[in-house]
């Protein structure tokens, strides 16, 4: 099967006007005789939802979370950006393009990403009408910030819950929605399986994780806006229920996955302080613009850091990158800590820390500076670690934190299943092998609000679909399946916990498949993970029953495909022998330990098709042309 | 969509509503402190001040008012209360108040019990007020001589005793209720809370101690004069 | 660290419900309140026995899903917190505590320490948004909000809809959680078109819902993890005396 990312011809800014153009439009009338399955409800999801439903589509809308509220683009905290150039500094729909193409190391589509810079002012705009609450200056103005290394200050932001107010003002127009009948909400529904039907999605199986049931909803169209794939390395800063199911599962149907090697690290979290830890806690990247990063030059100094001298600490950030220190991007910084650590030049307890030390800044600024700065991030800091970041310095860690990687969609968003449309971070669409920061909010309502309700009507209006029921041979198929994988799950009963195994995967996938990664490394994960799937079917212990809310069982279901998926994950990594973005390989590196790109070689998007549990998946290959931005190599030197 | 409820049905205007009638009902209070006050001037002033009272001829009509405001005062607490007890079907192993800004008092945890005692009291009281208690005299200036009704009244120690833990009463309901009457009203800003909350405090101390001290006077002082 | 506790289990929603006792071992102080519960779990679940079941998601305070009510505080002891954000080190080796759900004839429980607060979804769908459709927007910059009512917006934004103020209302009053919503969107701009028609639809879903009425205790203030004062109610009330009179 050839790829075919159906970008539109002509010149790059005028491709999505022109293709909006040449879609199809389905007629005001007939559209609610369509109906459309969205599964997810966070800023992807619920803007879709939303806007489908204000035009006038039937939409049913499913969340595995109690209410749509608690998707977790909540937690997104640092902002969201847009080209809006209000600051006069020089930024431009283009100049947001170049930086998001030339962040995601040139292995992004140009055309998405451009059309993504574009609809980012949209954005703001939309989101300013909700009523989030976006900080002001005091003339009543936008404010706006740079972050992340930006050069331009294009962030928009409310205090540190960005993600949040977007997400509540997606909820509230979906909610608005609900009210109207628009959409129909299902909370507490995880989905279990993607139901095709004469090669078309058509509809869903999800199971009532309160009554058991598993439940069928039949549509014209099914879009997937279910989040990314963190948690299959078990620590990471994404939320305890956040999983890979639903594109999995879809994944063993049809749907292509692309790039899942892209994983984002991020440098600044509060370290593991042990076994019974369940997930990670990201502070903004903002605090190493103030605080100095450092370790002891010795290897195994356990002194606690106010008595190790000046000239016994190695700031090795500044060393090693005299222009950007401490500010280098958040691959480069992590990488270098985890060197550290390597090195038996971690600290705190578990060795498993580098220091972030604010002390000159406050000596320099005044404490008072510093509270106003970053208070309620050390305040977060103490809460948890009990430690006060004002006297000593903090311990921080990289964390998993962002999945570049998703279902292969193209310029519509619609995946290798036709009518499955794939938006938000479970695609792989606009950040090629590394996100910027701000960026993740920007790519999820954009796609929700601006990109579906144009290409959804195109696919709708070109692709009459009989009418079916539930009854269809491929729901009771479907169903069928997502059946016997939960009485497969509750028949094992052995004697080893789920949260167990998953923490096993997640050493496995951390230490090999984290941010380091070589051939070896690769390989000896590819050797583990069968056998701890193999583990995991044999010796799990799965309580309860299926005909309730069973959280061991959800979970179980959910450790399940992590141990199909961190294959593909680690395959991909092995497959691509460059260093891109947030994927390094050790043997693809600079003379000066950066990432090195193979152009010649991967300068494609890896698009796999599943063989079946265990076998080898077969690599589609999209190649990616740059006609605007051309690649070069990263310095921070 | 919910059903649209009248404004002083629903849980808001149910509120208002109170809040409205317990700021008045605190109003006449310090009215009636103030009047009761008069006591200390002696019999004379106290049995004029009252004679000029009695005989206004829109006494019926205030009283019909106050009687009002006391009834939907009331009325709305105990339904208001009778739906509040609806909302928690099963109750709670174990509670207690989370502290820090919290404005719980045993007070306000005990509003419609306080509630209920003064309408008991009320009903004794204003009988007292309108039929007398005890052996009625003549006020030789004109209308009754209530002075001494009262000093007799408040000489027998029972009477003190019910009539003090009344106003206690009286003051564990204005210790929560006055300055909660603001907020019911909507009447919450930093600025203004900083006042309203001791100010709801120093009313109930008022009242409660104000009455009190003319029950001990009648009691300690009333015989002899 | 050694605990005892004492935890709601409910087969379900219409299930009699009791307090079981349970043992925490090895309870570090470093550990979070859940990630104590997950361990109780883990044993649990290898001897094959129905694990606890709570409501949690992304364990940093902010989703609003973590809903225990914690020796007879909701989120337990620490001001401003969520339970995912509470520390063992806040317990004493040997204690006992005792886990109870949200409780409200609004949020029914079902199961163990879950319950239903699909009512607050309601109470939103009645009115708490401002009615644009995607692609409608004008500039953003053309809306012009000062500074000082941006803030205030924020603050009262600030609300996660956890719910812990109707479990901490002695009438289990939603009135904390509309008066946040109707006070941000009444404060901006942007939100004064449904301003009257938002207060009233609101409240009235909330009062149909079966939440009881406020008696200005302020406990859902105290416990509230955003710190979300009750002015917010006041307010509220404001809003609703206007737009009864103004229709």
């Amino acid at each position: 099967m050839k790829l075919d990312a159906r970008v539109p011809a002509g010149p790059i800014a005028e491709k999505w006007d022109r293709h909006k153009f040449d879609m199809k439009l389905v007629n005001p009338a007939n559209k609610r005789k369509y109906t459309v399955i969205v599964v997810g409800t966070g800023l992807a999801g619920a803007s879709a939802a939303a806007s489908l439903g204000e035009l006038g589509y039937n939409v049913l809308n499913f969340c595995i979370q109690d209410s749509p509220r608690r998707a977790h683009s909540i937690a997104a905290q640092g902002g969201i950006n847009a080209a809006k150039n209000y600051q006069n500094d020089g930024d431009s729909v283009y100049r947001l393009f170049y930086d998001t193409v030339k962040g995601g190391d040139y292995r992004s589509r140009e055309a998405n990403v451009y059309r993504l810079a574009q609809l980012s002012v949209n954005i703001i705009d939309q989101c300013v009408a909700q009523g989030v609450p976006f900080a002001r200056e005091y003339g009543g103005l936008l404010d706006n910030r740079s972050f992340g290394g930006a050069q331009v200050s294009r962030t928009f932001y409310a205090r540190g819950q960005t993600g949040q107010q977007l997400l509540i003002g997606a909820y509230q127009s979906l909610m608005r929605q609900a009210h109207a009948k628009a959409v129909k909400l299902f909370a507490r529904r995880e989905m279990l399986d993607l139901v095709v039907v004469d090669g078309k999605a058509r509809g869903i199986i999800v199971r009532n994780l309160v009554t058991g049931e598993l439940e069928r909803y039949v549509g014209d169209a099914v879009i997937l806006a279910t989040g990314g794939y963190g948690t299959v390395y078990y620590l990471s800063t994404n939320a305890i229920n956040s999983n890979v199911t639903a594109s999995w599962r879809a994944h063993k149907r049809g749907a292509f996955f692309a790039n899942p090697c892209f994983t984002q690290i991020h440098p600044t979290c509060i370290p593991v302080s042990g076994d019974h830890q369940s997930k990670l806690t990201l502070m903004s990247e903002r605090l190493r613009n103030d605080g100095r990063v450092w370790v002891p030059k010795t290897k195994g100094d356990k002194r606690s850091p106010e008595l190790i001298p000046e000239e016994e600490r190695d700031y090795y950030l500044e060393r090693k990158y005299p222009s950007f220190g401490n500010l280098v991007p958040r691959d480069v910084a992590s990488r270098n800590a985890k060197q550290a650590a390597d090195e038996g030049r971690g600290v705190g307890e578990s060795g498993l820390a580098v220091y972030l030390d604010f002390k000159d800044a406050i000596t320099r600024l005044g404490p008072e500076v510093i509270k106003e700065k970053y208070g309620n991030l050390f305040q977060m800091y103490n809460k948890i670690t009990d430690e006060d970041p004002y006297k000593v310095p903090m311990r921080i860690y990289p964390a998993i934190h962002y999945t570049m990687g998703g279902l292969w969609v193209d310029y519509n968003l619609m995946s290798t299943v036709p009518g499955l449309h794939v938006l938000g971070e479970a695609n792989f669409s606009d950040h090629g092998a590394n996100r910027l920061g701000a960026s993740a909010l920007m790519q999820g309502l954009a796609d929700g609000y601006f990109v579906i309700p144009y290409t959804i009507g195109d696919y709708l209006a070109n692709n009459p679909v009989p009418k079916i029921t539930t009854d269809h041979d491929a729901f009771k198929e479907a169903a069928q399946n997502a059946q016997n994988q939960i009485n497969k799950l509750l028949t094992v009963k052995g004697n080893r916990g789920i949260r167990d195994i998953h923490r096993e995967l997640g050493r496995i996938m951390w230490d090999d498949v984290g941010m380091a990664r070589t051939d070896a490394s690769l390989k000896r994960a590819l050797q583990a993970i069968p056998k701890l799937r193999e583990e995991f079917w044999h010796n799990v212990s799965v309580p309860g029953s299926a005909d309730n809310l069973n959280q061991s069982l959800e979970y179980a279901g959910r450790v399940a495909d992590y141990l199909e998926f961190a294959e593909l994950l680690t395959r991909d990594a092995l497959d691509r022998k460059e260093s891109a973005g947030g994927h390094f390989r050790e043997e693809s590196q600079t003379p000066d330990g950066e990432a090195m790109r193979d152009d010649d070689n991967y300068s494609y998007v890896a698009a796999w098709e599943f063989k079946g549990v265990g076998a080898t998946p077969e690599l589609h290959k999209e190649p990616l042309e740059f006609h605007e931005v051309h690649p070069s190599q990263r310095s921070y030197k | 969509m919910a059903p649209r409820t009248g404004i002083f049905s629903s849980s808001v205007g149910t509120k208002i509503l109170i809040g409205l009638t317990g700021v008045l009902l605190v109003v006449y209070l310090l009215i009636h402190i103030a009047g009761n006050m008069v006591v200390f001037l002696g019999p004379a002033a106290f049995n004029t001040y009252a004679f000029t009272l009695e005989s206004n001829p829109l006494l019926p009509l205030v009283e019909l008012v106050l009687l009002s405001w006391f009834v939907i005062h009331i009325y709305k607490t105990v339904r208001n209360f009778l739906s509040n007890q609806t909302a928690r079907p099963v109750a709670y192993q174990k509670k207690k108040s989370a502290g820090h800004t919290t404005r719980k008092t045993f007070a306000s945890s005990t509003m419609i019990f306080s509630g209920l005692w003064l309408f008991a009291f009320l009903l004794v009281h204003v009988k007292a007020f309108h039929d007398g208690w005890g052996t009625q005299y003549e006020w030789p200036a004109g209308g009754r001589d209530l002075y001494r009704q009262e000093m007799e009244t408040f000489a027998n120690p029972v009477m003190v005793g019910f009539y003090i833990i009344s106003m206690l009463v009286v003051g564990s309901h204005l210790w929560h209720g006055a300055s909660s009457a603001f907020q019911s009203l909507g009447a919450d800003k930093p600025a203004w809370t900083r006042v309203i909350l001791p100010a709801g405090k120093a009313i109930a101390v008022l009242v409660a101690g104000g009455f009190i001290v003319i029950a001990l006077f009648a009691h300690f002082y009333g015989v002899r004069s | 660290m050694r605990l005892n506790l004492k935890i709601w289990r409910q087969a379900g929603p219409t299930a009699p419900g009791r307090l079981e006792d349970y043992t925490a071992d090895s309870v570090s102080p470093d550990m979070s309140f859940l990630e104590m519960l997950d361990v109780v779990n883990e044993g649990l679940i290898v001897k094959g026995k129905d694990a606890i079941a709570f409501d949690s998601d992304c364990r940093e305070g902010i989703c609003g899903t973590c809903s225990l009510v914690i020796d007879g505080v909701a989120h337990g002891p620490d001001r401003g917190t969520t339970v995912c954000q509470l520390h063992m080190r806040r317990f004493k080796d040997g204690e006992t505590v005792t886990i109870e759900p949200w409780r409200a004839k609004a949020f029914p429980v079902v199961k163990d320490l879950v319950v239903d607060r699909s009512a607050f979804d309601r109470i939103i769908a009645a009115g708490g948004f401002v009615s644009i459709n995607a692609g409608g927007a004008q500039d953003a910059n053309n809306i012009l909000i000062p500074k000082d009512v941006c803030d205030a917006a924020m603050d009262s934004a600030a609300c996660i809809g956890c719910g812990a103020c109707v479990a901490a209302c002695k009438n289990a009053s939603a009135h904390l959680f509309m008066s946040a919503k109707i006070s941000h969107l009444s404060l901006l701009p942007q939100g004064q078109q449904e301003r009257y028609t938002r207060v009233t639809a609101m409240i009235d879903q909330a009062d149909s819902e079966g939440f009881g009425s406020c008696s200005n205790e302020g406990e859902c203030e105290a416990v509230c993890p955003k710190e979300i004062p009750i002015s917010n109610i006041a307010r509220m009330t404001r809003e609703y005396v206007m737009a009864r009179l103004s229709k």
